[in-house]
């Protein structure tokens, strides 16, 4: 929203403070400000003049040679015998007598102004003829496009500036040039509809200030309307409540012109467009007071009616901006007799455009819901000022007043007279019902004892109406005299004021919403800061924010580094991974096809990030990512009813250079050591049939496990990659990952436990069993484990762990596992007997079960 | 040597390189190629159409050739996965500790969770796919509402229940109807509901060094008997101070939210300079969140009275605070799985 403050003058009766301060407070208490433009330095050098002779220019045909009179204004320069100075000028309308706009020497020209290298004038000779400087057309000044001649002033014309036009006077003075126009954020007016206007903004910086508003009466006042004929003409409302107010009425014999200069140059100001004396008039209405007007040329309306209505799906027409839409049953349309004339709330159509040749008008002033608005405006992509006003949601109380001020205003500009009557179709409208409220609810919620008279004044500077009843209150306490506690009651009294918001402010419904309002305008900044009291019950943990925590501490002590990778993928890397995609949750409204589905888990993700990180000169690293997955197929809906979240701690490890062993073997080290740091042990499980999920897709299976706690959580999987996959991400060979369910963990974890140390001295022997290859190594381990522990000679500490496992190069028929077993009692000293005897009960179950040769 | 000649001299030297090479795709760079295609410069006008189409077929053939091969599974055996390490090999040692890194942000936002937690907080955690009841219903958004446009959101093809499309929350706030939810019975012990949710958001947004799509946002919310104004701005003031380690100053724009009435924008004086720095763009105020007292039908909604209790709420970006601290030049780092950049942390 763009405001000038020239133009905010005209509203208000006392003195702005300096620009600096004025945006420093709009800052604190209206809203955001973007920018600040001050055009005063732009036409400083503008001057009205008279020109006092014009004779032809002797080389030239199309010049014309000219003096003027600057009232002495300009100082060193060239002046003839009657003080008058010397300008060649090219325009036809040039002519003695007139009052013309003329940039000196050693002024820029104001179209140059923001450009890199202005363009500085000077005294110049034109076919051997010197001009001081130039006569200006619009064009030079920057306002608007016309080059066909010079602006000519007419010093009778009403004017924003009390000062008369005389030769010598600021043109920037005269037409409120010298101004400041200010960008406000239009984010923070959403529930605003009056400060889309200048006279709405006006009010809130006087509000802001604390200066008393006053509306012009015509806002205020309700308008009388005659009635009148001379043109045929009527009006229906065929949409319902969602028109709920069209006012309209016809105006006969207006000549259509260029408007009067100073409404030209106020629409430019405020960031309008002049184009005829009519088309202007509802702009600057509705630049003024926020509520978009609207004017068709009477003659085109066929069937001399107007009304309103749905438009027929399919439906199509043609708008102002030339372009053709097809309509919904959802979009409001503005009718004749016959067919569309525009579209309700947004834009005009091309075809009752008011034109050159216009005689007869209809003006309009409706109002539209906001809702309807901005769904057309959306769907059919038209921004318009009148959408962004209208779907505000202005109040159906304003449009009286507007029509009255546009009627009038074009009277104004163009002449013409009303030639029906005021057609006005309405919803009944009953103004906002009032707010009840206590300074004690004020007070509580701003925290600050502010005085009634205070309350008052703020709100009333911004035209807010306030009556005071005495309210009685009868209230229980607890006397604090008495020691039992005696519960008494006391009467006290209090004002409530019931505060009428004016019409136009339709944000105002609750309680809340004034003490916002009384807040701002005494400033929320002068409140006193005060930290809430509190008991010292502790806030209770997040045990999933804190499993994370240690996670993400353990596998980065391990060497791995954490990513962070976009929930959404494009469907080449859930392909590349071998998932199915149709599982996957797909985005409807993605601006790139990167982000084309929710991704089903987070691995392929972290594939993705290997090779450009191997490109990068990172030879041996583990990736890894704790972040969600989705699956259409096999995630159960929550609680809540919507998809199930899985969240997935995922990681990958690779090198570029193998080393001893595969690389299933590396990672499960990390694996092995993330649960031993949360407390638990994992149980390797290898995979005997084929499983088909989005999890398991990318890896080997017969190179994987599931892994799961020693009390059968399940915790998710562990493998090396399929060779095609590997290949698709361009990773190297040498690669596994994990694939694990971060709520196994979290219920998996568990503090660590403690044996305690015993006083004896332990004995240390190792076992080597020869077993086929197809003996798994986990079968052996526990069987040694059981067995030990029920022969173990009392109660003891055992420790077991792996040596080695060795294969001979000759066959890969048998394997050797080499166990080390630690073991020490609590209560007497071992001697290696006691030990060899229960490892030979081990050899002996071992070949049992295994047909295992103890070496 | 005419065209064709030539055209199946440079096949024949294709196809050796084509069998020696490891990546078949890298046969569309041979110098063969190269040579063919630096040639056409030097020919007359009229050759230079038909030669140039035979040198696109040419390469068109071997891109062809190199996409039709099969994959070749190096089909490796299996492996005793209930092993600890491989057969006749050590077992496997960690990658060296000081490898290891926590991603920048997920190390901030624990120390944003410490903090709020000192100061009475609970820690929740948000979604990735929600429904429009929590993003914008609860939150007082009326369907159609003109600042749902505010927030782009990303929205699924699927719908939930209503069949309304689900969406990728675009604030953090989804969270507060499940918060005030959960912790009411808070209230009945006159203890406050206060709960922070940390976790990623995402808006429909084109990428650059300052926009991304997806990023990590704090939403806190703060509800019982006699909050005000002023308990907001100093809660935020004191966590702001206890996060730089300073006393700083701060200040509160007007501004508007659905789910906050009053609404502000919040700014704080920059803790990084004195006299204006590039981080706070010389104006030494730093614009950080949005926040406000929390609407009566926010509270309505999880079905406490506003009569009887007020709330604040706020929601805070943490990509900036850790772009503004560690002097990040591009937001885009934080998700691009960078070692070069994450292994500065």
């Amino acid at each position: 929203m763009k405001i000038s403050l020239n133009t905010i003058k005209q509203y208000i009766d006392f003195e702005l403070p300096p620009v600096d301060e004025l945006v420093e407070r709009i800052n604190q208490r209206l809203g955001s400000v973007e920018k600040v433009t001050d055009l005063s330095e732009k036409y400083k050098d503008a001057i009205i003049v008279k020109v006092v002779s014009c004779e032809k220019h002797p080389n030239a045909d199309k010049l014309s040679v000219c003096t003027i009179d600057d009232g002495g204004k300009v100082g060193d320069i060239p002046r003839d015998e009657q003080g008058h100075i010397q300008v060649v000028c090219g325009a036809p309308n040039v002519h003695a007598d007139m009052f013309a706009i003329w940039l000196p020497p050693r002024s820029t020209v104001p179209a140059s102004f923001d450009d890199k290298e202005p363009f500085v004038l000077d005294a110049r000779e034109l076919r051997g003829v010197v001009s001081q400087g130039m006569l200006a057309a619009a064009d030079e000044l920057a306002l608007g496009t016309d080059h066909t001649g010079i602006i000519e002033i007419n010093p009778d014309e009403w004017k924003p500036s009390k000062l008369d036009i005389t030769p010598g006077v600021s043109f920037a003075q005269i037409y409120g040039l010298d101004d400041v126009s200010i960008e406000l954020e239009n984010k923070m007016f959403t529930h605003r509809p009056d400060c889309f206007g200048q006279i709405g903004v006006a009010r809130e910086i006087a509000g802001i200030l604390e200066q008393k508003f006053t509306s012009p009466a015509w806002y205020i006042d309700t308008p009388q309307f005659s009635d009148a004929s001379g043109l045929e003409f009527k009006v229906e409302n065929n949409a319902g409540e969602k028109v709920p107010r069209f006012m309209a009425v016809a105006i006969k014999d207006v000549t259509i012109k260029p408007s009067p200069l100073w409404l030209q140059i106020e629409l430019i100001r405020l960031g309008g467009k002049p184009i005829n004396n009519i088309v202007d008039v509802t702009n600057y209405v509705m630049l003024l007071t926020a509520q978009p007007t609207h004017a068709y040329d009477y003659d085109k309306l066929r069937g001399h009616m107007l009304g309103t209505r749905f438009a027929r799906d399919g439906e199509k027409t043609t708008l102002l901006n030339g372009k053709t839409y097809e309509l919904t049953a959802d979009d409001i349309v503005i009718v004749d007799g016959e067919g569309i004339v525009g579209l309700g709330g947004v834009m005009g159509g091309g075809n009752s455009e008011v034109s050159d040749t216009t005689k007869n008008i209809v003006l309009e002033c409706a109002n539209f819901d906001m809702y309807t608005v901005r769904k057309t405006s959306m769907r059919h992509g038209i921004f318009t000022d009148a959408v962004t006003r209208f779907s505000k949601g202005q109040s159906s109380l304003q449009q009286p007043h507007i029509i009255s001020l546009l009627m009038q205003s074009t009277f104004d500009v163009a002449g013409g007279e009303q030639a029906s009557g005021m057609f006005d179709i309405a919803i009944e409208h009953m103004p906002a019902e009032k707010v009840m409220a206590t300074p004690t609810f004020i007070i509580e919620r701003l925290g600050q004892r502010i005085k009634n008279e205070e309350i008052k004044r703020l709100l009333g500077n911004v035209e807010f109406s306030i009556d005071e009843h005495e309210l009685t209150t009868t209230e229980s306490f607890a006397s604090q005299l008495d020691d039992i506690g005696e519960v008494k009651e006391r009467q006290f009294s209090e004002v409530a004021m019931y505060i009428a918001a004016p019409f136009w402010r339709t944000d105002i419904e609750l309680l809340e919403d004034v003490v916002e309002e009384v807040g701002r305008l005494y400033g929320f900044d002068r409140l006193p800061r005060v930290l809430p009291e509190r008991s010292i019950e502790p806030a209770p943990k997040n045990a999933r924010f804190e499993i994370k925590r240690r996670i993400r501490q353990s596998l980065s002590r391990a060497g791995a580094n954490e990513v962070l990778t976009y929930s959404f993928v494009h469907e080449h890397t859930m392909k590349k991974a071998e998932q199915d995609i149709t599982q996957a949750f797909s985005l409807s409204n993605a601006l790139s096809p990167d982000l084309q589905y929710y991704r089903l888990s987070v691995l392929p993700s972290l594939l993705e990030k290997v090779h450009p990180n191997i490109k990068s000169g990172h030879d041996e690293f583990v990736l890894f990512e704790i972040g969600k997955g989705h699956n259409k197929k096999y995630h159960a809906d929550d609680d809540e009813g919507l998809p199930g979240e899985l969240e997935f701690v995922d990681a990958v490890y690779t090198s570029k250079k193998p080393h001893e062993g595969a690389a299933y073997f590396q990672i499960r080290k990390l694996l092995s050591t993330l649960a031993a740091e949360l407390g638990f042990t994992l149980k390797y499980v290898p995979i005997t049939e084929e499983m088909d999920y989005p999890v398991t897709a990318p890896f080997d299976q017969k190179r994987s496990a599931l892994v799961e706690s020693r009390s059968g959580e399940f915790i998710g999987m562990i493998g090396e990659l399929k060779a095609s996959v590997l290949q698709k991400f361009k990773m190297p060979a040498y690669s596994a990952a994990i694939t694990l369910d971060l709520s196994g963990l979290e219920k998996a974890s568990a503090e660590k436990t403690y044996a305690p140390l015993s006083r004896f001295p332990a004995v240390t022997q190792d076992i080597s069993l020869k077993v086929s290859d197809h003996v798994q190594y986990e079968d052996v381990f526990s069987l040694v484990w059981l067995v030990v522990n029920e022969h173990k000679p009392g109660e003891c500490d055992v420790q077991l762990m792996p040596l080695s496992i060795y294969q001979s190069a000759d066959t890969t028929a048998y394997k050797t596992i080499t166990l080390r077993l630690v073991i020490a009692s609590y209560d007497k000293t071992l001697t290696d007997q006691d030990v060899t005897q229960v490892l030979d009960t081990v050899a002996a179950a071992a070949k049992e079960k295994f047909d295992a040769e103890r070496l | 040597m005419n065209t064709t000649e030539r055209i199946d001299h440079a096949r024949a030297a294709l196809l050796t390189r084509y069998e020696a090479l490891e990546n078949k795709n890298d046969i569309v760079k041979a110098p063969e190629l190269k040579e063919l295609f630096g040639l056409i410069p030097t020919l007359q006008p009229d050759e230079r159409a038909s030669f140039g189409q035979a040198v696109n077929q040419l390469t068109q053939e071997f891109k062809d050739k190199a996409a039709g091969e099969k994959i070749v599974a190096e089909e490796l055996p299996a492996i005793d996965v209930t092993a600890p390490f491989d057969v006749n090999s050590k077992s496997p040692v960690l990658l060296p500790s000081e490898n290891g890194t926590v991603h920048p942000l997920m190390r901030e936002i624990e120390i944003i969770s410490d903090i709020f937690n000192r100061m009475g907080f609970v820690t929740e955690e948000s979604r990735e796919i929600d429904d429009q009841y929590h993003m914008f219903e609860t939150l007082n958004f009326p369907k159609g509402h003109p600042a749902r446009d505010d927030y782009d959101t990303f929205m699924t093809v699927e719908t939930d229940k209503d069949g309304e499309s689900l969406i990728a929350p675009a604030h953090t706030s989804t969270m507060q109807n499940r918060v005030l939810k959960k912790y009411i019975a808070n209230l009945e012990r006159d203890e406050p509901i206060a709960a922070i949710v940390p976790d990623r958001v995402f808006r429909n947004e084109d990428l650059d060094a300052r926009h991304e799509h997806t990023f990590y946002q704090v939403e806190g919310v703060y509800v019982a008997k006699g909050v005000t104004v002023g308990m907001l701005i100093a809660t935020l003031q004191k966590f702001l101070e206890e996060y730089y380690g300073k006393s700083l100053e701060v200040r509160v724009n007007p501004f508007y939210f659905p789910f906050t009435e009053p609404s502000f924008e919040f700014a704080l004086s920059c803790p990084f300079c004195e006299a204006g720095c590039a981080v706070c763009s010389g104006s030494r105020w730093i614009e950080l969140l949005g926040c406000g007292m929390i609407h009566p039908n926010v509270l309505r909604s999880a079905n406490i009275d506003p009569n009887v209790y007020t709330g604040f709420a706020f929601g805070c970006g943490i990509d900036r605070l850790v772009m503004m601290k560690a002097g990040i030049e591009d937001v885009r780092h934080f998700e691009s799985g960078k070692l070069d950049f994450l292994r500065q942390f």
